[in-house]
């Protein structure tokens, strides 16, 4: 048969990729009555985020106070914009509904492929969120300024948008391309140090100067983030209601050079995501003479059961990506958060968010037996009982997180100059954890999903990414709660604060281990079967 | 229940959503045979040996492993069978002495026995006892060799292979053939699945024939083939096209 070229091959267009997305997550949800009503409440969360943030943003406008307008919309720009790219790398993970390494074999442009994926990126809950919510900054100016004010602000705010898409996208691929080869986490473990540790100086001057409640700083400050990227897009509405019209076309060159530059950053990066891990190679073989259950099982693990599962878990949490990743992004926020407020003079808000460190810890565990997908078979064939598995995971993590909590008590105990308030926090953290791991660990027996066959580090499964990690968020909430009691015994007597918070963390960890066990022994199958990638 | 049946499976019924996977399969696997299960892709194999050995739960159907129901005595009957799942990852993070340590401790058995044999099983695979290279980092082959040894490590008396020779060279298969000829005539039980043909005349004692979920033919591998060849037997049973018309003219 003689080999005929086809047809002159058509333009691939954007419409391609979002219908392409829009279908995924359609079948995604086909079917499954779980995934339909966890996408719904996804969507009613993010309806009344979006709904609250209109609202917040078109408050100034409504009271005619554009001096609130000039605080308001640049900050609050710049938070927005912070947690696009943060919130993925702590919580939710990136939506890889399409995934670059899927395309590698396509005759596609890098450029195509760029423009394609931002848009179906554009395309999806939290994009809609955030633009309905900024929407409110252009009610606001068109209130103060009128019609061409209202349309600077539009322009500014679909800019805004834009900017906050590819910045996500462009950070989180390269800290995935970062993380993936296993040589390269050290560099990653700086670059992510890094990047924490630059959120601290930001807080610092704020909190500094909203300490001392001087509203003229105050402004300054908002009119020089107005002038960066961060702020730029959400103040043009403003410039031309204030008469500084000259300033939209400044700031909108602003933005979109960092446009452009993100958009060539990810695009280095998006390619060494599409050649995947094929050529990651392995680290340096040598031998070893010991005996091989000596080398699985620590010097001091016991030889069972029980000592094998911690041991395998151990070395998950360190040699699987995905497992490092949320471990050195825990131990960052851990270090930083308190770190960075105590030294901008609140001893009481590092308290505070050292205590949010507690709650935050437990994360990690919610999708737990997502992270190794089917080889849970081997624990299920071998007949592991749910109580066994469940505490040997929990194990696992506390080895490396009651010493990050007991760092972080020492830290801010020593910062905040209280020394003699460590043993109290840490009764708080502890008590925190406990009420965390309580509500996680079931969550991860009824709630576990599949995560993609990659190594990136930062990939959910297609579709609904907001929506998977709800759970986990309200162990969040529910952990902040349920740890206020020890937070009122550690402020009341704070001698007694670190038993109390003892006792109360390993009881509420006792009684969730109990449950989430039993639930395991009834839905093993069940669970394999949802964490078994189709 | 035959007492002699290693493996004996009561109207196994399984859906996927809306897809009937495997559909009312009945089978009695014979203490001491070398069983193959036969099928297109697709045919139900992996379903209904997972419903077997109780990594997935039936819709309706019992299962038995050497007269223990999976499903109401798991413990007993998971202590008797060493698995192999297909397109199941192990717990590939860790090398392949530490991987025979953790199941060998899972299974309960002594440090000590567990040492000793998955050295013999690291060896004799030539895995290499002291290789210290992490099992994703494994060839295909190396894979399977090493899920084998898994299977192994507790001397069970029924072994369930999932696609054991998928994807693995002629001098790694004809190793595991040997080494699972040996455990079939020192009194083991042998189920796997295959769609190579060639494999399962050549081993099997037993054979069954699946496709679209239901059990088509069953019998010693002469009583099923009768006068033809397998491959004859097989294409009749199973149907479908085995040639191309006028379709692809311009390839």
């Amino acid at each position: 048969m003689a080999l005929t070229p086809t047809a002159a091959p058509v333009a691939v267009g954007v419409r391609t990729f979002v219908r392409l997305k829009l279908r995924i997550t359609a079948n995604s949800l086909r079917g499954r009555t779980t995934r339909i009503v966890m996408f719904v409440l996804g969507a009613v969360a993010a309806c009344f985020l979006a709904v609250l943030g209109h609202a917040l943003f078109a408050l100034p406008g409504l009271l005619d106070r554009p001096v609130m307008a000039g605080v308001l919309f640049p900050f609050g720009g710049a938070v927005l914009m912070l947690g696009w790219v943060f919130l993925p790398l702590l919580f939710f993970g990136v939506d890889s509904t399409l995934d670059p390494a899927q395309f590698a074999l396509l005759p596609l442009r890098r450029r195509t492929l760029i423009i394609g994926m931002g848009t179906a990126a554009l395309v999806g809950l939290p994009a809609l969120a955030t633009l309905a919510a900024t929407l409110g900054m252009v009610t606001s100016v068109a209130h103060l300024g009128g019609l061409g004010a209202a349309l600077a602000g539009l322009a500014g705010v679909v800019s805004g948008l834009l900017l906050s898409v590819v910045m996500s996208r462009a950070v989180i691929s390269a800290f995935a391309t970062a993380l993936r080869s296993r040589r390269a986490r050290d560099l990653a473990t700086i670059l992510l140090a890094v990047v924490a540790a630059s959120i601290g100086p930001l807080e610092l001057t704020l909190l500094g100067v909203l300490n001392r409640a001087d509203w003229d700083s105050v402004e300054a400050i908002a009119a020089v983030t107005g002038w960066t990227p961060f702020g730029a897009p959400y103040t043009m509405g403003l410039d031309v209601a204030a008469g500084r019209a000259w300033a939209v076309p400044l700031k909108l060159l602003i933005v979109l050079s960092a446009v452009g530059l993100l958009v060539w950053w990810w695009s280095r990066t998006l390619e060494q995501a599409m050649a995947g891990t094929a050529g990651a190679g392995g680290r340096a073989v040598t031998s070893d003479s010991r005996r091989p259950v000596d080398q699985l099982l620590f010097r001091w693990s016991p030889r069972s059961r029980f000592g094998a599962l911690t041991a395998r878990e151990i070395r998950y949490w360190w040699r699987e990506t995905r497992r490092r990743a949320a471990l050195v992004t825990l131990g960052m926020a851990g270090v930083f958060l308190p770190l960075s407020t105590a030294f901008a003079g609140g001893g009481g808000q590092a308290t505070g968010l050292a205590f949010i460190v507690g709650a935050i810890a437990p994360i990690g565990l919610a999708n737990q037996f997502g992270y190794e997908g089917s080889a849970y078979a081997t624990n299920l064939a071998t007949g592991v009982p749910g109580r066994l598995e469940v505490h040997s995971r929990a194990a696992a993590h506390a080895l490396f997180t009651v010493p990050l909590l007991l760092l972080v008590a020492v830290v801010t105990g020593l910062v905040a100059d209280r020394p003699e308030a460590v043993a109290a926090q840490l009764g708080t953290l502890l008590a925190t954890y406990g009420v965390g791991l309580a509500l996680v660990l079931p969550i991860s027996v009824r709630a576990a999903y599949a995560l993609p066959d990659t190594s990136g580090p930062f990939s959910l499964s297609s579709g609904g990414g907001f929506s998977k990690a709800l759970p986990g968020l309200g162990a969040l909430f529910g952990a902040l709660l349920g740890g206020v009691p020890m937070l009122i015994v550690a402020w009341t007597w704070p001698w007694f604060g670190l038993p109390a918070g003892l006792a109360y963390g390993a009881c509420a960890y006792l009684l969730g281990a109990h449950l989430a066990g039993r639930m395991l022994d009834r839905r093993m199958p069940e669970l394999l079967a949802a964490v078994t990638p189709r | 229940m035959s007492d002699t049946a290693a493996m004996a499976l009561r109207g196994l019924v399984k859906h996927f959503d809306t897809r009937l996977a495997v559909s009312g399969v009945s089978l009695d696997v014979p203490a001491g045979s070398f069983f193959g299960l036969l099928g297109p892709n697709g045919a139900g194999k992996t379903t209904t040996l997972s419903m077997a050995v109780g990594l997935l739960r039936p819709d309706h159907g019992d299962a038995f492993l050497l007269g223990y129901d999976v499903w109401r005595s798991p413990a007993e009957a998971k202590a008797l069978v060493g698995v192999l799942p297909d397109g199941v990852r192990m717990f590939d993070r860790l090398s392949g002495p530490e991987l025979l340590a953790y199941h060998g401790l899972l299974r309960g058995m002594p440090a000590e026995t567990v040492d000793q044999r998955s050295r013999d099983l690291l060896d004799v695979l030539e895995l290499g006892s002291g290789n210290r290279t992490l099992v994703v980092d494994y060839s295909a082959g190396m894979k399977k060799k090493i899920g084998l040894a898994c299977a192994l490590l507790h001397a069970p008396r029924l072994l369930v292979l999932d696609e054991p020779f998928e994807a693995v060279d002629p001098v790694s298969a004809a190793l595991i053939r040997d080494i699972l000829q040996r455990y079939v005539s020192g009194g083991g039980t042998v189920v796997f699945s295959s769609h190579v043909l060639e494999v399962v005349e050549r081993l099997c004692s037993h054979v069954a024939i699946m496709s679209d979920g239901v059990l088509r033919m069953t019998g010693t591998l002469d009583e099923v083939r009768g006068d033809r060849t397998l491959s004859d037997v097989f294409v009749q049973v199973v149907g479908g096209r085995v040639a191309t018309g006028s379709e692809l003219a311009w390839l």
